[in-house]
């Protein structure tokens, strides 16, 4: 320190080195020290105006219905049994929110690039309507037609399985049977099999050139392995809702509720009209010179299409994608507003006894992990993407 | 000798004219063909089904007889002449800018104006004064105008001193900021005019206090969006510097608020500052829900402003600060006279898409009770037999309000970049 302070004829306001370190130094006490005060005032205030605070509620029952459940639920359950049946319902949201959104996203994307001008167009208008009308008005509306259904007794019936009406979708479901696990487990051995020879055949296919039907090779393999088994073992039985009871209550199946609906179709539709805009600019930033090259050594237009137009598009297309994902999640949110009981709403609900900061700062703890995992991914897939040194 | 006449090939399919065209984008193919009969049909469909909900069954009277609601919240009748005053200045704001930026404030001036004309001259009931402010506007754009010199096309010699340096073309395209300096006083009192005319001032006759409370509508929403954003920028700048420092406790403390602002969603960030907020302000002092909203808000948007900020300084090329370092410019003086003002010129279109996606966030603020649009909405359906079933009406009305102004402001935004020439070198 006496080294790095007294250097011989340098006074100490003239030497960086030890300006270095006083900036640092005051710069660090500035930043701790207003943290420091925020949090002692709030927590003095906690305790003068008796605001309840603490984590000791967490095991007692929590007394409040939450609607739907994924694990069965019952209200003498924890609080913190609670929290968790309502962060699934949110996790279920948004899972199912990111595979849809995908899905459709990619389709209009693609469909905005169509040569074909009035299917380009349509794209164009759905991007621009969805995309500009906030996610709360799309939610309260969808809600509104969901409830404008049928009754159950006149609802709409598909083939005598599916019914749709203003309690909600219900419609056949699998129920496990004793063989379950063990086909999940060769189904599972199917699909690593599938990669690894995707894998292989891809690259061969790169590197000399002959083709090899990857993609189908994969297909088969996991969709045979897995249909094998699943005739040998019958894991699998179907569960048809049907009517019950005095009342016409529907049971059996998956029952989709009718503002589970009306968010997840909210949340795809407005999160797709992002997905599609970005799936175009991937596209679009892939040059032309790329395809024309490609064609100009002879590969065929959907050869063209997987081996170069393709990953270089994913490349810029995955990254804002993940965000996207994360916004669903944290848009999920918005459920609060319209009745399906997630982690917010089913969170905002127990601060009528419990304490509500407590109750809120493990909300925001959750969120942040779910944010933390998606970029997680987002930094793996970008370091396995990262152009190799040749 | 016969010369066997060969018969002459057809012509080729044209491609001008609309024949052309028609092959070209609906018909190119057997498979294109089909996707547009097919379309085409699907389309003719849903434009009939939904004229004809619009045009016969539907039932706008609750929107009709709501609209003060809608727009204003429970703003008191007896003051809402102040309300117009405030879009008269933005009139001449609009006026000046059309002058100053022809190619991006052209169009939406027009808008303003029609918008101003329509709600005007429609019928229904409306004292005649407000009418005749509203339609004041459209002199007021027009005097706004003129009152604007002509932008000069170039300002050759302000750098004369840099002449030759890579800097000298970096700061000719920083300085649009300074050359309508005229303007962005006018903006300055236009904004104090608008605070003071919405909240009014104790004591001023014609004057009388609002309780903020009282503030509702749509025009929430847009008043937290402009602050949000207008007070997030600052603190986004300086987050973003923090990101950037080379001091790790202050460089660590950036990232987490930054971090952990952006993961939670806003709904979580709005009830934690309704129990939390309060607890850093004296006791018998009640801060109203509104404040409560603004700050939240702008904690909010600091945390995407500052990325924005960052990813516009790391934009500017590493020869802007070689240069700069070459002229003996020391670190602070490079980023804030170098970096910054070129980073900021790069985020100019990302600021408007942040207050497109503020604007439609300002809509959650119903979650610590308050009456903005799209709360009004609700309202109006669910707390009123009368209007139980009109919801679909009501919602598709906010839609469409919301989504005129998102897509405007996408519009201009896109103007913008052309003006700036972002993107281009």
């Amino acid at each position: 320190m006496t080294r790095l302070l007294y250097v011989q004829g340098v006074p100490i306001w003239r030497n960086v080195v030890a300006l270095r370190w006083i900036v640092q130094i005051v710069s660090a006490v500035v930043v701790l020290s207003t943290i420091a005060l925020f949090l002692l005032n709030v927590a003095r205030e906690i305790e003068a105006r008796d605001i309840p605070f603490g984590f000791t509620f967490l095991d007692r029952a929590a007394q409040i219905p939450i609607g739907e459940a994924v694990i069965p639920y019952d209200p003498s359950d924890s609080y913190l049994y609670g929290l968790l049946v309502a962060g699934l319902n949110t996790i279920r949201a948004s899972v199912l929110g990111v595979i849809l959104a995908t899905a459709i996203g990619i389709l209009i994307g693609v469909a905005r690039l169509s040569p074909n001008w009035l299917l380009s167009r349509i794209a164009l208008v759905y991007i621009e309507v969805f995309r500009n009308i906030p996610l709360i008005v799309q939610l309260l509306f969808w809600l509104t037609i969901v409830l404008t259904l049928p009754k159950v007794a006149e609802g709409y019936v598909i083939a005598e399985s599916i019914f749709i009406n203003n309690s909600g979708f219900y419609m056949p479901w699998f129920e496990a049977q004793d063989g379950f696990w063990p086909w999940a487990l060769i189904t599972a051995i199917g699909v690593a099999l599938a990669v690894y020879a995707f894998h292989r055949l891809n690259r061969r296919e790169t590197e000399t050139g002959q083709q090899s039907y990857p993609l189908l090779a994969a297909a088969v393999i996991a969709i045979g392995l897995s249909l094998v088994a699943l005739l040998i073992l019958r894991p699998l039985a179907i569960d048809i809702p049907q009517v019950e009871g005095r009342f016409g209550r529907l049971q059996g199946g998956a029952q989709l509720s009718g503002s589970f609906l009306a968010l997840l179709v909210g949340l795809v539709v407005y999160t797709s009209a992002f997905i599609a805009e970005i799936v175009r600019a991937g596209i679009q930033s892939v040059g032309k010179g790329q395809t024309e090259a490609a064609r100009s050594v002879g590969l065929s237009g959907m050869l063209t299409l997987r081996h170069v137009t393709f990953p270089q598009a994913l490349r810029v297309i995955i990254p804002p994608l993940i965000s996207q994902f994360l916004n669903l999640t944290k848009n999920s949110s918005l459920a609060a507003a319209i009745g399906y009981p997630d982690l917010v709403s089913v969170a905002n609900t127990m601060t009528q006894i419990a304490p509500a900061i407590s109750l809120f700062m493990i909300v925001m703890v959750s969120y942040l992990s779910m944010s933390l995992l998606y970029s997680l991914i987002g930094n793996l897939y970008n370091r396995m993407i990262r152009f190799k040194a040749a | 000798m016969t010369a066997r006449a060969t018969p002459a090939p057809l012509p080729p399919a044209t491609t001008v004219g609309l024949q052309g065209w028609l092959r070209q984008n609906l018909f190119s193919s057997w498979g294109n063909s089909v996707v547009t009969v097919v379309l085409a049909v699907v389309l003719a469909w849903v434009v009939v089904n939904l004229g004809a909900w619009v045009f016969v069954e539907a039932d706008w009277t609750v929107i009709i007889s709501r609209a003060p609601l809608y727009i204003v919240g429970l703003y008191p009748y007896e003051s809402y002449w102040r309300l117009c005053i405030c879009l008269l200045l933005i009139s001449v704001l609009l006026g000046m800018s059309w002058r100053a930026w022809p190619n991006a404030a052209r169009r939406f001036a027009f808008g303003f104006g029609a918008v101003m004309l329509f709600v005007g001259v429609f019928p229904h009931e409306m004292a005649p004064e407000h009418r005749a402010l509203l339609l004041l506007n459209l002199p007021f754009i027009g005097l706004g105008y003129v009152l604007t010199p002509r932008p000069a096309e170039t300002s050759p010699g302000r750098f004369e001193a840099m002449a030759g340096s890579a800097l000298a073309p970096a700061l000719e395209r920083v300085a649009i900021f300074s050359t309508p300096r005229r303007m962005i006083i006018a903006a300055l009192v236009a904004l104090v005019l608008t605070m003071i005319l919405i909240l009014g001032i104790a004591g001023v006759p014609g004057l009388d206090p609002v309780n903020p409370q009282d503030l509702g509508g749509l025009m929430i929403n847009l008043l937290l969006a402009f602050f949000g954003i207008v007070c997030s920028l600052p603190i986004g700048v300086g987050l973003a510097l923090g990101r950037r420092s080379s001091l790790p406790i202050l460089k660590v403390a950036c990232v987490i608020f930054i971090e952990v602002i952006r993961g939670v969603p806003l709904i979580t960030l709005l009830f934690m500052s309704r129990h939390i907020l309060p607890l850093t302000f004296p006791e018998d002092l009640n801060i109203d829900r509104v404040y409560l909203a603004g700050i939240t808000i702008t904690i909010f948007s600091s945390a995407y402003m500052a990325e924005n900020v960052r990813g516009g300084m790391a934009a500017v090329q590493a020869g802007q600060t070689e240069a700069a370092q070459a002229l003996g410019l020391r670190g602070w003086q490079t980023t804030l006279l170098i970096t910054l003002p070129q980073g900021l010129r790069n985020i100019i279109p990302a600021i408007v898409g942040q207050f497109i996606s503020l604007f439609k966030d300002t809509s959650l603020v119903y979650f610590i009770g308050m009456l903005d649009l799209v709360e009004m909405g609700r309202v109006s359906v669910q707390g009123n037999q009368e209007f139980i079933d009109n919801g679909r009406e009501v919602y598709l009305f906010i839609a469409l309000v919301f989504w005129v102004f998102c897509f405007s402001m996408s519009f201009i935004s896109r103007r913008i970049e052309g003006v700036l020439g972002v993107g281009r070198r």
